[in-house]
């Protein structure tokens, strides 16, 4: 009786606190979803009823090149976050590892930019891309190189390389996730295989990179949902040209919406989840599961 | 500092993979700091130095360009937006966010993983593909271009990962706190308020922290759910600048470096916080 009262007390309570969160979780993450599902399927400018159309919203953005070339940008930017951000970042992790002096040094210096917006930096970016006074073709002339001097936002070569260059200067964020397995890794495992005879890349290969595998891809998965949200970046740098190399779907949504055409924003929001859907669950069938993410109360 | 003397390798291998090592370090190094220096270093520059010395530091170190960049955009309406958005937005993301993880790391309950795996796998969520729903909702609910349109949004947008944040940190509190509280008579929200949120203040801090930087940083739905001066952010004001001073990039450097004070400040007050925050939510699995 006494403990019976208390469980309901309590439960009470529970309810109570679990209510901000869950109503908030309501209303900017489930009911969007299926809002946006919604009106993927209607005939909408945002001021007139909606009308269904079926699957009409999603046959005419792919019909569209700069829609086609939209998820093959996501696409490329997706792998350049597993298989570019996350090698640069567990390399630098592994460096760091085993630096004798001075790593917490590089670890602050490397995390900083990650405070700093992606506005900030995109502008940034443009200036060091700038044709005329850009300090990369500075330099390019500096040691000699002239001739490799471009402008490198503005040529249909080096856009999208250089706007997913310039993105890796958010390394850090990956390397610090990175580094807390790496430096976790029991140095017992090391000393035998020391005695062996195992030389720093084969402990790497065969000791460190094995335990840390769960966190690598917790930070592989988040690295890759990072990615696809990108907009900042293309919008302020190259607003999808030169000749639409360059958009992401975040950028064909806005353009969507700023034209009134909220079902074809909409179908294209729904492809961009389910795009990472599939994205991430390839990576986690490759390369297993993750240890943290949704995942942690153990 | 954990693995000195696993080095001990032949020699010549040694010294090749030390240098590589130190080479790679450095290298990132500048690339992750040198473009900040040299726009901070920019933005003191005339715009004839900012075109013709890319390498040289200015000659007279130009602090009116700091003094314009206000002046001209009436960039301090921006930061007060700012600063009042994202401190709202923190403040109720915390408070929301430490009721829920109270719950899910020290009470047992049905559907509590369910319920925390719900709430933290919205950080998957490419946020950016619901501009159409937080569009219309914000619009429905009165409050497009004001303050508090940001306010709820980046409270709601930063529940995953705080929830994430305090929890993990709430479950390594020792029960038997909670348990000896209780016999001397604390009520269920007195645990709370009074034993579990005062120890638990350094996971709010970091997450607090994650917050804080996020709203202040973010573009997206400060373009999107704003319009007038009176709401928009300093990160839409950037943007302002590169259309209002087509060829004053000192103006525009200046600008730049002004938005980027208040995030460098609390990083180099709280950098421990952040990345422990950061290890401790990768290692916890």
């Amino acid at each position: 009786m006494e403990t019976l009262r208390k469980r309901n007390q309590n439960t009470g309570w529970i309810i109570l606190f679990l209510l901000p969160v869950l109503a908030l979780i309501l209303a900017f993450f489930i009911y969007p979803i299926l809002f946006l599902l919604y009106v993927s399927f209607m005939e909408w400018n945002g001021i007139q009823p909606m009308s269904f159309i079926g699957l009409e919203n999603f046959r005419e953005i792919f019909s569209e090149d700069v829609f086609r070339t939209s998820i093959k940008n996501n696409v490329i930017w997706a792998m350049s976050a597993a298989f570019l951000q996350i090698p640069l970042a567990l390399l630098l992790a592994l460096v760091l590892t085993r630096a004798p002096r001075g790593w917490k040094f590089f670890r602050t210096i490397y995390f900083l930019p990650n405070v700093i917006s992606l506005v900030a930096l995109a502008m940034m970016w443009s200036a060091l891309y700038n044709p005329e006074f850009g300090l990369i073709n500075s330099i390019l002339e500096a040691v000699g190189r002239g001739e490799l001097t471009r402008n490198w936002l503005g040529e249909i070569d080096t856009a999208l390389p250089a706007v997913i260059f310039s993105y890796q200067i958010y390394v850090g964020y990956f390397m610090v996730i990175i580094l807390a397995g790496t430096m976790s890794v029991p140095r017992e495992f090391y000393e035998a295989a020391v005695m062996d005879g195992a030389n720093v890349l084969q402990q790497e290969l065969y000791i460190t990179l094995p335990v840390i595998r769960g966190i690598i891809v917790t930070a592989g998965t988040l690295a890759v949902a990072f990615a696809l949200r990108q907009f900042e970046t293309t919008f302020l740098m190259t607003a999808g040209g030169p000749a639409n190399r360059t958009p992401v779907m975040g950028l064909y949504m806005y353009r969507r919406m700023a034209g009134l055409d909220y079902g074809k924003a909409a179908a294209t929001g729904v492809l961009l989840i389910a795009l990472g859907i599939v994205i991430l669950g390839a990576l986690q069938r490759v390369f297993g599961k993750s240890d943290a993410v949704g995942d942690s109360q153990q | 500092m954990a693995h000195d003397s696993l080095n001990e390798t032949a020699a010549p291998v040694r010294i090749t993979a030390h240098t590589a090592k130190w080479i790679l370090l450095i290298v990132y190094l500048v690339i992750a700091i040198f473009p900040l220096l040299w726009l901070t270093v920019s933005a003191f520059k005339s715009n004839l130095e900012i075109q013709t010395q890319p390498f040289a530091l200015p000659a007279v170190w130009q602090f009116q360009n700091f003094v314009k960049a206000v002046t001209i955009s009436g960039l301090h309406q921006f930061f007060l937006n700012s600063f009042i958005e994202a401190s709202l937005a923190t403040a109720v993301n915390l408070f929301v966010t430490s009721l829920a993880s109270f719950v899910i790391a020290r009470e047992t309950f049905p559907l509590r993983k369910t319920i925390f795996t719900a709430i933290t796998a919205g950080v998957l969520i490419p946020i950016v593909a619901l501009m159409v729903p937080y569009y219309s909702i914000i619009v429905a609910l009165g409050i497009y271009d004001r303050l508090l349109a940001l306010i709820v949004t980046y409270a709601a947008i930063n529940i995953p990962i705080s929830t994430f944040l305090v929890s993990s940190f709430m479950t390594t509190i020792p029960k038997e706190l909670e348990d000896s509280a209780e016999i001397d008579g604390c009520s269920f929200f007195q645990r709370y308020s009074r034993i579990v949120l005062p120890l638990a203040k350094p996971g709010l801090v970091t997450a607090g922290t994650f917050g804080f930087i996020y709203a202040w940083n973010e573009f997206i739905y400060a373009l999107l759910l704003t319009s007038s001066r009176s709401a928009r952010t300093v990160q839409l004001a950037i943007r302002f600048f590169t259309s209002q001073f087509r060829t004053d990039y000192a103006g525009m450097f200046a600008a730049i470096v002004l938005t980027m004070i208040p995030t460098v400040v609390v990083y180099i007050f709280l950098h421990d916080k952040i990345i422990s925050g950061l290890t401790a939510g990768a290692v916890k699995g």
